[in-house]
């Protein structure tokens, strides 16, 4: 068991799991009722989805490799297929089911394709479905937090030597707080990193650091009395 | 003009309801806070008292989770449930660890308080943290108790489950019978369930604390008949599946304690379920059926 890396691995983790909450397109309600650009849910259940995609993916790859970057990778895989997928099928909804066209609120022409945005855009709306650059931010967004989720998972389970079942727990039990603390920094809905509110992702850093920091130590202290070992 | 007269009509029904349960949140959390804790240490207790205790410590968890989301926090109710049950594991983790100190092999573990009362440093922290104006600014009146409030809940809430199921609270076999075995992930998100949900269905304008705490109460019977169903199965087959052939009662006490918890889940939950039914067809203005649904040729 290694201290220093525990913290290490989980505070990293528990940085990359904020920063990829304010990079995922979140509706809420709003986009329930197509009103708004994203996915038609919360932080948490995007966030959560994606962290436990990728867990699932990490802990398969960690049972034939001893690679930390191997298995974060294979999370943050997971993660972003799980992403794309639901932005997809989001996308197929509103266009087919409700006949709008995705088209982002908060910017006039897409940051990375140029396509006017604007035009599109129904009058006293907020956007809707999952436009390119939004698309684009969504996969950095779980691509991000699928590795910080599979880099804590790697830490639980090689350096504090946890069983995989007690690291993959831990693992989405540190994920799950950063992600909400972020969730509440961005005051619920965001498109991603074109997004004004975005500015804002300093104060969830600090906020996660200290958060995960602490539970690092909790882990290092619960991983040091039963699995025993040199501090 | 009309609206006044039926206020005042309800309030004899709505006394003759209301749940029996006192206290304020307050006292409620101290209660179910000092009653938790003790039947936590004590892991040789029955199920039932267990399952009673657990009850305590959800009505606790969705008190916080009210006071709290009756504010607006942006993100729907869910997230601060959800972050309760995340607190809850990261501490339970540690008071299991921290359990062989000043244990009684069965009998009590006193030593998981300390993980209690750590989480609610980090609860405390957390909540601190997003409240300050000059960090996360949610301006919500006495958010850091609440969090504080639910990583204590969370926690406990965890550990009773776990010393329900496995009987003591020694890691090694709270990890073989609870981790290993993935029923974790069960109780994750039941715990979830149970400190979101009753607030989240009941919220509006017309929420009362009453009718919130039964329907808190009716999942945790849920909770308690599948955690009774739990220990049957954990009592009688081993986790081999190849060892289904030949069903041997490894645990008696276990056998009888998950009969006995899964007849009080389905009691609580048949009583508050109806309890709470009535509740919402009382409280509501009128109850009209709709018929079925006609098809347009």
């Amino acid at each position: 068991m290694e201290p220093i890396l525990i913290i290490l691995c989980v505070v990293a983790g528990g940085l990359l799991a904020s920063l990829g909450a304010h990079l995922l397109p979140v509706g809420g309600a709003p986009a329930a009722m197509g009103t708004a650009t994203g996915i038609a849910t919360g932080t948490v259940q995007i966030m959560l989805g994606a962290a436990m995609t990728g867990l699932f993916t990490a802990a398969s790859a960690a049972t034939f490799t001893d690679s930390l970057l191997l298995v974060a990778l294979s999370g943050a895989i997971g993660a972003t297929v799980m992403m794309c997928v639901v932005m997809l099928m989001a996308n197929i909804l509103y266009t087919f089911g409700c006949g709008i066209v995705p088209v982002s609120g908060r910017v006039d022409v897409d940051p990375l394709t140029k396509e006017p945005q604007a035009p599109y855009k129904t009058p006293q709306t907020d956007g809707h479905g999952v436009p390119n650059c939004v698309y684009v931010s969504g996969m950095l967004g779980g691509f991000v937090g699928g590795f910080g989720g599979a880099l804590m998972y790697f830490a639980l389970l090689n350096y504090a030597d946890f069983s995989a079942g007690t690291a993959a727990i831990g693992a989405l039990a540190i994920f799950v707080p950063n992600a909400i603390i972020a969730a509440y920094n961005i005051r619920g809905t965001i498109e991603g990193f074109h997004d004004p509110k975005f500015k804002r992702l300093p104060f969830a850093m600090v906020t996660s650091l200290v958060i995960s920091l602490l539970c690092g130590i909790m882990v290092v202290i619960a991983s040091y009395l039963t699995v025993g070992g040199t501090m | 003009m009309t609206v006044t007269p039926a206020v005042v009509e309800e309030e004899p029904t709505k006394k003759g309801l209301s749940f029996k349960l006192p206290l304020d949140e307050t006292e409620m959390g101290l209660i179910a806070g000092i009653v938790a804790a003790i039947v936590v240490v004590f892991t040789g207790l029955p199920a039932v008292i267990k399952g009673i205790a657990l009850i305590l410590a959800f009505l606790w968890g969705m008190d916080s989770v009210r006071k709290t989301s009756k504010y607006g926090l942006g993100t729907g109710v869910p997230s601060i449930g959800v972050l309760a049950t995340g607190f809850g594991v990261v501490g339970a983790l540690v008071g299991l660890a921290l359990a062989k100190y000043g244990s009684i092999e069965g009998v009590a573990y006193p030593a998981v308080l300390v993980g209690v009362i750590l989480m609610g440093v980090i609860g405390l922290v957390a909540g601190i943290l997003s409240n300050h104006e000059k960090v996360i600014a949610m301006k919500i009146p006495k958010l850091e108790r609440a969090m504080m409030e639910l990583g204590m809940a969370g926690t406990l809430i965890i550990l009773l489950e776990c010393s329900i199921v496995t009987g003591s609270l020694n890691f090694n076999a709270v990890v073989n019978q609870v981790l290993n075995t993935g029923l974790i992930a069960l109780m994750f998100i039941f715990t979830c369930f149970g400190l979101l949900h009753p607030y989240n269905a009941c919220l509006g304008p017309d929420e009362n604390r009453e009718r919130t705490r039964m329907c808190s109460v009716e999942i945790v019977g849920l909770l308690c008949a599948l955690l009774g169903f739990v220990m049957i199965i954990l009592s009688s087959f081993s986790w081999e599946l190849g060892s289904i052939a030949s069903v041997t009662i490894s645990s008696p006490w276990k056998l009888w304690n998950g009969v006995s918890l899964l007849i009080f889940g389905l009691a609580v939950w048949a009583y508050f379920f109806r309890m709470f039914i009535k509740a919402c067809m009382d409280e509501a203005y009128e109850t009209v059926g709709t018929g079925m649904i006609k098809t347009i040729e």
